[in-house]
């Protein structure tokens, strides 16, 4: 009779040897292997470059007092700064409905994978995601210019067990948190929690509590050793604690796991009563009908409804409680665009899933829905950076004129450039995905990695241009720059109108999105 | 002096890619009439629906549908034609009453939903009318692809494999749906692996193979033994 540490090794071998097989077939599947590997590639040099090239920066031979204070202040907060890491890998874990998949439901239910092997691939997937890449190349950087150049070294290594150590942690977290949302009123307990939670980091914010109690957290020790001879045993507690939560949070999967998914289920029973036909004061009824069963398609899939939200809401009230400058309120409106258009706009013909035949048999121009499509997907967009926007100017107030010009021109610029973007991407790439689940994804895992990537670059180029602009004392410039950017995003938006309008460009992407 | 058939392909050919889907099929089907399209997997049965239903449109060749061309008149076609497509059709977070009101509000159709109510009853669907689709089993879904290709009542009814999965409720009514159909004029193809099925819906049937047709008979003539030789 095997003993229990063999029945152990060997779920975890056989989850492992699982894991491995399904990353093949996922790997097997990518359509464009040479951008996936620059991809890939252009990742492994960016890390390097944020772990090794800010040590060449000797700030201190600039002398100028408000750098010193900033090399101070990053300095003292890197432990917060560790302790924001872990919160970002629980939020993205339970945003995801536990962690991504790398088999969708439908495909994965004729297998025999195990919770072990679901756990492992979230794991696997959870550096997929610009924030968490973002925000460990913020730790690398950060490290590497407040770090000895002797300890570099160490203490990188440090950072990495530390990422591995926190992702772990926040796996467990996210499959806790998903176990109790399956449960009988559990998304009601999820939700007071999360507000809970916000309420009181606001409070303690707001009490001028919050900075002393993140650098008192024991992450403040692990910045702090790492940078010292002892970071061997900082990074191999780290380790140790990694394997520890890897280990332990197979259990929350398997909990989570086995127990029916309640929030979508009441979804796919929810009972919808029939409404009149809209009649619109502006546009056809057509349209307006269209539109309501593409607004439909959005917010009653579990997934995109909690990924605005989280998106409307989280970086508004970052804005709101720690007072942003307007500076760095003009970044957020490109990257909760971004966001927003990465739940299905990137994608965006995948909302109507097989019955993508059905609409493409119904008698209407193909223009018209190409336009509902494209607004309904920059609604969302507009909504959510919109709310950031509102709840920054809550807390700021009524900023200088020149300010509130490069503000509007850029938040306008950057949902057109989006939108210009994402139905470019949905016409030439589309695929077949199935959203009811909140750990799907609209593309597959590289797809999404390379979309995050070039929106978020973008975005920000572009809103780093409007802070500059907003620094000048004309209140029209920012209003003149926007007009080129939008008229260079109207032009690619009615191209890949008129490449939608041709039956054959519009057979392929039906065809494909419904799978037959 | 002869009725134009409502649907006439001539030489058609639908390439995807470097794969032909369909090479070379002529079909002609008369209104007040239904005809079976019969073949096995990737004999090209499913394109062919899909470009009379003005969702594919042809490589080359010749199709009209109720007076409609396919290749130049999409629009007109898909008023013309009320289709059952073979796999899902049906929008995954819709409920069946949304799709029935924007598939009446497209087509212009005023007092729709009594005759929306009836054929959901008649499918045993009216319980679930205001749930999403999203959570139907797949004979629910078939059932109700098949009401929303005859809520219309179109000229030209498509249905492609709509007793897939269908229990023996759903296939009487589809059937009713067939013979209303042919009893108010229009003009019914029906794609269906199950030749007993077609032989009881259609009078007449058509074999494809390999993207072409092999044969047009009258149903009756479709033996068992007639359609496996053709299959072969």
């Amino acid at each position: 009779m095997p003993s229990s540490t063999d029945t152990f090794s060997s779920t975890w071998l056989e989850a492992a040897r699982d894991t491995r097989h399904l990353m093949r077939f996922r790997a097997g599947t990518v359509r464009r292997r040479g951008a996936a590997l620059l991809g890939l590639a252009v990742v492994v040099v960016l890390t390097a470059v944020f772990a090794v090239a800010p040590t060449r920066v000797d700030l201190h031979a600039v002398e100028s007092a408000p750098l010193e204070r900033a090399l101070a202040a990053l300095e003292s907060n890197l432990g917060a700064a560790f302790a924001g890491f872990l919160l970002l890998a629980i939020g993205a874990a339970m945003g995801s409905g536990g962690g991504r998949e790398l088999l969708s439901r439908s495909e994965a239910s004729v297998h025999p994978i195990s919770p072990v092997t679901e756990h492992l691939g979230a794991l696997v997937l959870a550096p997929v995601n610009l924030a968490w890449l973002v925000q460990g190349w913020g730790l690398l950087a950060i490290t590497a210019l407040v770090a000895p150049p002797e300890r570099l070294l160490g203490a990188q290594l440090v950072v990495l067990a530390w990422v591995l150590a926190a992702t772990a942690l926040g796996q467990a977290a996210g499959w806790a948190v998903e176990g109790v949302r399956r449960t009988a009123r559990g998304v009601l307990v999820v939700r007071l929690t999360a507000g809970a939670v916000v309420v009181l980091l606001a409070g303690l914010h707001l009490a001028g509590a919050l900075a002393p109690l993140a650098r008192a957290l024991p992450t403040t020790w692990v910045a702090d050793t790492a940078q010292t001879g002892r970071w061997p045993l900082a990074a191999g507690a780290l380790l140790l604690l990694a394997v520890a939560a890897v280990v332990v949070g197979a259990r929350p999967a398997g909990w989570a796991l086995g127990l029916p998914p309640r929030e979508e289920l009441r979804v796919q029973s929810g009972v919808h009563e029939a409404r009149p036909v809209p009649e619109p004061r502006w546009g056809s009824a057509d349209r307006a009908l269209l539109r309501r069963l593409d607004r439909g398609s959005v917010w009653r899939s579990v997934g995109m409804r909690r990924g605005l939200m989280v998106l409307g809401i989280g970086p508004g009230l970052v804005a709101l409680v720690a007072g942003l400058e307007w500076g760095t309120v003009l970044l957020l409106p490109g990257l909760t665009a971004s966001g927003a258009a990465l739940l299905f706009g990137v994608n965006a013909w995948c909302l109507d899933g097989k019955g993508m035949v059905w609409r493409e048999t119904l008698p209407v121009s193909a223009a018209d829905v190409f336009d509902v499509r494209a607004l309904v997907v920059a609604e969302c967009m507009a909504v959510v950076s919109g709310v950031t926007v509102v709840l920054a100017l809550l807390r700021n107030g009524l900023p200088p004129l020149a300010v509130g010009v490069a503000v509007a021109s850029c938040w306008l610029v950057v949902v057109v450039q989006v939108l210009a973007i994402v139905m470019t991407w949905s016409i030439r790439s589309p695929y077949s995905v199935d959203l009811s689940s909140p750990r799907a994804t609209p593309a597959p895992h590289a797809a999404m990695a390379g979309y995050a990537g070039r929106l978020s670059l973008v975005t920000t180029l572009t809103a780093m241009l409007f802070t500059g602009l907003a620094a000048l004392p004309w209140a029209w410039v920012p209003a003149v720059v926007a007009l080129p950017f939008l008229a260079w995003s109207t032009a690619r938006l009615l191209r890949v109108r008129r490449r939608w309008s041709t039956g054959d460009e519009r057979a392929r992407v039906v065809l494909t999105v419904a799978a037959v | 002096m002869s009725q134009t058939p409502a649907v006439v392909v001539r030489d058609l050919h639908v390439r995807f890619g470097d794969v032909e889907a369909v090479a070379g099929v002529d079909l002609t089907a008369d209104s007040g009439r239904a005809t079976a399209l019969l073949g096995r997997n990737g004999a090209g049965k499913s394109t062919t629906m899909k470009v009379l239903a003005g969702v594919v449109p042809p490589t080359s060749g010749a199709v009209t549908v109720a007076g409609h061309d396919a290749a130049t008149d999409a629009l007109g076609v898909k008023r013309a034609v009320g289709y059952c497509p073979d796999v899902g059709g049906l929008v995954p977070r819709a409920t069946p009453w949304e799709h029935l009101q924007l598939s009446a509000r497209l087509r212009r159709m005023d007092d729709w939903e009594e005759r929306g109510r009836d054929l959901l009853e008649r499918f045993e669907l009216g319980d679930v009318a205001h749930r999403v689709v999203g959570g139907f089993s797949h004979g629910m879904s078939r059932r109700l692809s098949v009401v929303l290709a005859a809520l219309h009542e179109p000229a030209v009814l498509l249905l492609d494999e709509p007793f897939d999965g269908v229990d023996p409720l759903g296939v009487e009514a589809t059937l009713e749906v067939v013979a209303d159909a042919r009893a108010r004029g229009a003009c019914v193809l029906l794609s269906t692996h199950l030749r007993d099925l077609a032989l009881e819906a259609c009078g007449e049937a058509v074999v494809l193979r390999g993207g072409n047709r092999v044969a047009a008979m009258q149903a009756g003539d479709l033996t068992g033994e007639a359609y496996r030789a053709l299959l072969d």
